[in-house]
């Protein structure tokens, strides 16, 4: 296809009730290379949490699409640079986290401080260098722009980025719901897994919004939760009746910028960890916060981080490696200074899901290489994934969005059996909206 | 020791209740349960109240300690935990599990730790454990330490405590109880 057209990757009609995906969207090499330069070198991208890096000189490394970064605490405050040494393009700190003061480069010891500045260039005097050198930065290049909101540390390699407060927009109750919930702030509990999945990135986007796959995909992991109702099995996970959910009520919202959430009202409230805090939440922040912090929510940050919270708390990113490989990267996310009793609890359902190694998460992930394989086949054009509830689609706000005070760009309102498709729209719009501004060569964010 | 295969001369049912040779029988006989698909029988080597643990790595590249205050890639208190991986594994709802991966446990290095009484052992192993994903067709060898803590039940050996200590832990698509 014409890569300069993005229109005929995306089928979006709403007033014919089409919305239909290329199967190319996931499989052309490409595409792939125009998602690196027009949309994660383009936008913000989540980083870090902020309590990773409490103490002076604490350091966290991530990537914004292929780019290494190196977040660091100096004296001021929060920096991000780009990972890489100035001198032979080597990754400047090899390790995901840790404390020092300085960051030596393995290969030639050019080293930099945790501001980013060059503090030593190895035999420097004996080096009979040409005052144009001297004349040049020497640095850690400087992300464009690093700001935070509650905790979450966003980095952007362009300036062209709206705040990213706007970014976020009304997607931002919901992230307050997920790092709201400890009156001290949120952690990432120590240990995190990391794991590969041969297929593309948006497979994970996709999976991650979609409650249509768990009365499929997770069948084994259901009627697990019913042998524990009599008893049997790892009942020490205490996770709620998964039967229960048929009968209950949920919706989506999708967002400009491509957020999503997709919320259900979730069976045995008793069984969440964040059950026994719930009255000091009250008192915090409000009975909404609460009512809400007990629902099944389901947030997708664009373009590739995702918080889940109706087994415990979850926080995932899944990094585009090539086409057809992404790596994950998923963190058990919970209050800071948590009962010692809660805190095993939530480990435990925790551990039970979302695992690599768990019982549920290897269902998806071994699907998502048989979507891959099947993404290849020429005779399949657009996939007729993302249709469920369009008759139910309202653009703009419904009731729910105006009792909640926020504005989302489409909303969806059902029962649990509706397992609506919708809330894949806000993302896969924002991906056309910005491969098409990026080949066309316009702004981003005009 | 040698041959792992039930109704041999010894095994957990087993005669040598002396020194580690009937706990090296016993653990490589789990190791060839699993690549058997002998799911009844690798529960049986295992005592109620077992422990199994295999805890996860943190990020600033050290493995995590504590089950309770710290992520584990799996932590049973009980025998129960392995008992819903069977039932998953045998339910054929699983599309992880259906088609079955095929694995091979190589089990080398055992060694005795410190002895902690009459009617306990422990064991030290290095173990790797090749597996083939029939759904993608992918090769994987996941390979690490186990510590094994055995007892003695009603005149047989049974475990009581394994810790797999996964030492290549960039897990690829996904593991389970057989992969380790």
């Amino acid at each position: 296809m014409d890569l300069k057209d993005i229109g005929l990757y995306l089928d979006d009609r709403p007033a014919e009730g089409v919305f239909r995906v290329h199967r190319d969207v996931y499989s052309d090499a490409a595409l792939f290379e125009l998602e690196q330069k027009h949309i994660f070198e383009r936008t913000w991208n989540f980083l870090a949490l902020e309590s990773q890096l409490a103490k002076p000189n604490d350091f966290v490394t991530a990537h914004i699409g292929q780019t290494p970064i190196l977040l660091t605490r100096d004296a001021k405050g929060l920096r991000a640079h780009v990972n890489v040494c100035r001198h032979k393009g080597a990754v400047v700190c090899g390790a995901e986290t840790g404390n020092t003061k300085y960051h030596v480069c393995p290969y030639h010891g050019w080293a930099y401080d945790a501001s980013g500045k060059n503090i030593d260039i190895k035999d420097r005097k004996t080096g009979a260098y040409a005052p144009a050198f001297d004349a040049e930065d020497h640095d850690l290049v400087p992300l464009a722009k690093l700001e935070s909101y509650k905790g979450l540390i966003f980095g952007s390699l362009t300036k062209d980025v709206p705040p990213l407060e706007d970014f976020l927009g009304g997607l931002r109750f919901f992230l307050d719901l997920m790092m709201e919930q400890g009156p001290r702030g949120m952690e990432f509990i120590p240990g995190r897994a990391v794991y590969t999945y041969r297929g593309n990135w948006k497979l994970q986007l996709d999976n991650g919004l979609d409650p249509y796959h768990l009365t499929s995909t997770h069948l084994s992991y259901i009627d697990i939760q019913s042998r524990r109702r009599e008893g049997q099995g790892n009942v020490e996970a205490r996770q709620f009746d998964w039967a229960m959910r048929v009968a209950k009520e949920g919706g989506s919202f999708g967002f400009e910028n491509g957020h999503a959430v997709y919320w259900l009202d979730q069976p045995e409230p008793e069984k969440r960890p964040i059950y026994p805090a719930l009255p000091e939440i009250r008192a915090r922040l409000s009975e909404k916060h609460a009512d809400w912090m007990l629902k099944a929510r389901n947030v997708h940050v664009f373009p590739n981080m995702q918080i889940a919270d109706a087994i415990t708390l979850m926080l995932r990113t899944f990094r585009p490696l090539a086409v057809d490989l992404t790596e994950m990267r998923s963190y058990c996310l919970a209050p800071i200074g948590e009962a010692p009793e809660v805190r095993a609890w939530r480990l435990r359902q925790f551990e039970d899901f979302f695992n690599p190694g768990g019982m549920a998460t290897p269902d998806d992930t071994i699907v998502y290489s048989a979507c891959q394989s099947g993404l290849a086949a020429r005779p399949i054009s657009f996939l007729q994934g993302h249709a469920r509830g369009l008759a139910k689609a309202e653009q703009g706000g419904n009731d729910v969005a105006r009792e909640l005070g926020i504005r989302p760009s489409v909303s969806v309102k059902g029962g649990f059996t509706l397992f609506n498709e919708i809330t894949f729209h806000a993302p896969y719009r924002e991906w056309a909206r910005l491969m098409q501004a990026g080949v066309a060569g316009a702004k981003a964010y005009p | 020791m040698g041959a792992a295969h039930a109704g041999g001369g010894r095994g957990r049912e087993g005669l040598s209740v002396s020194g580690t040779e009937a706990g090296v029988e016993l653990i490589q006989r789990e190791a060839a349960l699993l690549d058997e698909q002998r799911w009844d029988d690798w529960l049986a080597l295992y005592t109620e109240d077992c422990e199994f643990w295999m805890p996860a790595w943190k990020s600033d590249g050290t493995m995590t300690a504590d089950p309770r205050s710290e992520l584990s890639h799996i932590y049973y208190a009980n025998r129960r935990g392995l008992e819903d991986r069977i039932v998953r594994i045998r339910s054929g709802k699983s599309p992880a599990s259906t088609p079955m991966p095929r694995t091979a446990h190589l089990l080398s290095s055992i060694l005795p730790l410190e002895p902690l009484g009459k009617e306990r052992m422990r064991l030290r192993s290095t173990w790797a454990c090749h597996v083939v994903f029939l759904r993608t067709g992918e090769n994987h060898a996941f390979f690490g330490r186990y510590e094994h803590e055995l007892a003695l039940k009603g005149g047989a050996w049974k475990i009581a405590k394994k810790k797999i200590l996964l030492q290549n832990d960039r897990i690829p698509t996904m593991l389970d109880i057989y992969c380790v």
